[in-house]
């Protein structure tokens, strides 16, 4: 009963196929509409570039810092988006990300501090790393449990662990940041190969694989299945209880690794270090192109997404724009963006959000 | 009616087991002095509770520790109502916003419940003078964060050294009382003092170390010069502390860290940061519960009582007489 056909007959015809799993079929419009984000993207740096050409005779693109500082800048808002990628298709949302991150930072500072001397650096960081993302499942698991067996919509569910998460990653942490030494994790948040950092080759490995689930595995289809419409997808036989457990431990998992790569970073862990991020990991996947009403978007737009937020922060600083115009620039930027995504989606006639 | 006895059994046992000072009542503390931070989840009003408590205990008096989750006055505001509520005999408070908390504030003088203010204030900062609204704390207990600013600028200002060039405030958002005052102190020194050295825009990361550190990279792409940043509070100095990490510019560009949690320590020693200005929370903490046990007795209170700072460095990270100003519980 779960054999791809049913499940394109479960999609409504109003909703095109997503992305690349269908990219013959796809219309040139709609080919753009795809690269809606990446064009946006690529509009923005060049008037970044133009910018610093006119006003001090510099140069935006052509300097290999500016691009591993923005790369860096768009590691964590990244990881959490791409989990929430998954989730907003699924036509939910996940609020406690950034807490959950936090939990998973201050739980990877305490594990490896306890490892090292125990055993050798590369092990105690291992060690931390899987300790803290198997514990970022947990919350993970009761939010699956409360959205898919007790029926909590995901606003309030997820809330609700927002809440608890936040309360036990202070405990842990004793309501400050814990501070981790160790060589081998200090290399892995701050090292290089060949001039890229390490935390950016680990999060594009990791968005590489998290595409490949969400573009050609039946986990991926089923997601753009309940998303688009629950109910004709749990009468093509789909196990949607089960399917939403999965997904929002997934989504645990990425904000996880957010985590242990913050505490890589900064050599400490902080319950507070997803705060910021959850607006930006929101916006980023809406940025990306995915509907928040479910059944729409792709990785490979929340990528282009969370480099636009990461852009646009890092590049206001570079041209010296004042501080509160910062704020400003950065809110209307989502706004044109998300404008420009319902235009396009209205003149391409498919993937409507209603 | 049977299982109302047992619930109204299991009610009581609940009340008599969370409230173990109950149990002791011949010797009850005389008095109930509550502490209300700006928020319960930073290790600088936690080390403050622990010099509160540290106090209370020398006294024998019952210490509440309440307070909201973040730095807001929408959520503090109803901590102190329900702390009012519950009568204590003095509030030691840091209000969240000069004005906002006047009102709930005058509502716990009203009802004959003593004010003292740590760490930040209401109005102007200056009480017991009657002008204006907001002078009926007794007292304010407080590093002077002017002088933090000011004494910040200096060990920045000497990292660097002779030659000078370009430094600039990584800060949390505008508007909170005490890290504008760091600010400002730092700015004015350095605009007094050190005419070598220049001072850029100040950068607001909403409290976001990955933003702090982008913003660090960004600054230092478009002024090479950059030589040293002071980072306004713990989130600030971390972040900027990262980004001339990510640099590559350990050591070249000097780092000026506000606050001391444990995680300075390492930081010192691994050089990302070059100075931390330590505040002294425990300090505060103790005096405020003095100051209310002082005023309650009969004794007369100061109007302000300054605490001060402690510079560390890589030089005197490890003395124990300067470790004992790392913010800790």
């Amino acid at each position: 009963m779960t054999s791809d056909p049913s499940i394109d007959r479960a999609r409504p015809a109003t909703v095109a196929p997503p992305a690349d799993h269908a990219a013959g079929r796809m219309s040139l419009l709609q080919r753009i509409a795809m690269l809606r984000a990446w064009l946006f993207l690529g509009a923005l740096v060049l008037a970044f570039e133009a910018w610093a050409r006119v006003a001090f005779d510099g140069t935006f693109l052509g300097n290999t810092y500016n691009l591993q500082s923005i790369a860096i800048y768009a590691v964590a808002p990244l990881l959490l988006a791409t989990g929430q990628t998954f989730v907003i298709i699924s036509g939910g949302i996940d609020l406690s990300m950034g807490f959950i991150m936090g939990l998973a930072a201050v739980v990877a500072a305490h594990v490896v501090g306890w490892a090292n001397p125990l055993m050798s650096a590369p092990f105690a960081v291992l060690l931390g790393l899987l300790v803290a993302v198997l514990v970022a499942g947990i919350p993970g698991a009761v939010n699956g449990f409360l959205v898919a067996y007790l029926k909590v919509p995901p606003f309030i569910g997820t809330l609700g662990m927002f809440g608890v998460a936040r309360g036990v990653a202070f405990l842990l942490a004793g309501g400050t940041t814990v501070p981790v030494s160790n060589g081998f994790l200090s290399a892995l948040g701050n090292g290089r190969l060949y001039g890229v950092p390490w935390v950016v080759i680990v999060t594009a490995v990791f968005v590489l694989v998290m595409h490949y689930l969400l573009g050609q595995t039946r986990f991926g289809q089923h997601n753009y299945a309940i998303g688009a419409n629950a109910q004709a997808a749990r009468r093509a036989g789909i196990d949607i209880r089960g399917h939403l457990l999965r997904l929002y431990i997934l989504s645990g998992l990425c904000a996880g690794l957010a985590g242990v790569l913050y505490t890589a970073r900064f050599s400490a862990g902080a319950a507070q270090a997803g705060e910021p991020l959850l607006l930006d990991c929101v916006a980023a996947v809406v940025i990306g192109g995915a509907s928040l009403f479910g059944g729409s978007g792709t990785i490979l737009g929340t990528v282009a997404g969370a480099f636009v937020i990461a852009v646009i922060q890092y590049g206001l600083v570079f041209v010296n724009v004042k501080p509160f115009w910062q704020f400003i620039s950065v809110g209307v930027v989502i706004i044109i963006s998300v404008l420009i995504d319902q235009a396009q989606r209205s003149f391409t006639g498919g993937r409507q959000s209603e | 009616m049977n299982r109302r006895t047992l619930l109204g059994a299991a009610a009581l046992a609940a009340l008599t087991g969370a409230m173990p000072v109950a149990s002791w009542a011949q010797d009850a503390p005389e008095y109930t002095i509550a502490l209300i931070p700006g928020l319960t989840t930073d290790a600088f009003y936690i080390t403050m509770q622990r010099g509160a408590q540290a106090a209370a205990d020398a006294l024998g008096v019952e210490l509440i520790f309440q307070g909201a989750a973040d730095f807001n006055p929408v959520t503090q505001v109803p901590v102190l109502d329900a702390v009012i509520a519950r009568a204590p005999d003095a509030i030691l408070i840091a209000p969240t916003d000069k004005t906002q908390l006047v009102e709930p504030l005058r509502r716990a003088n009203d009802a004959g419940i003593p004010v003292i203010t740590v760490d930040t204030f209401i109005g102007e900062g200056v009480y017991q003078t009657g002008a204006g609204d907001a002078d009926f704390p007794l007292s304010y207990i407080a590093s002077d964060n002017v002088l933090g600013g000011r004494m910040a600028a200096r060990a920045l200002a000497e990292a660097i050294g002779e030659e000078g060039g370009q430094v600039y405030v990584s800060n949390v958002n505008p508007g909170i009382s005490t890290t504008d005052q760091r600010e400002e102190g730092f700015k004015a020194e350095m605009a007094e003092n050190f005419p070598n050295i220049e001072v850029l825009e100040t950068q607001f990361n909403e409290n976001d170390a990955n933003n702090a550190a982008s913003q660090l990279q960004a600054v230092f792409a478009r002024s090479p010069e950059l030589k040293g940043v002071f980072g306004a509070n713990l989130f600030s100095a971390l972040g900027a502390a990262n980004g001339v990490q990510q640099a590559g510019q350990t050591g070249n560009i000097k780092v000026v860290a506000f606050d001391a949690p444990t995680s300075i320590v390492d930081n010192i020693k691994t050089g990302l940061v070059d100075v931390a200005i330590a505040q002294h929370p425990a300090e505060i903490g103790y005096y405020g519960v003095v100051s209310a046990y002082a005023h309650l007795t009969g004794q007369s209170i100061p109007t302000a009582i300054g605490t001060g700072f402690t510079v560390i460095d890589a030089a005197n990270v490890d003395d124990p007489e300067v470790a004992k100003f790392i913010y800790s519980d």
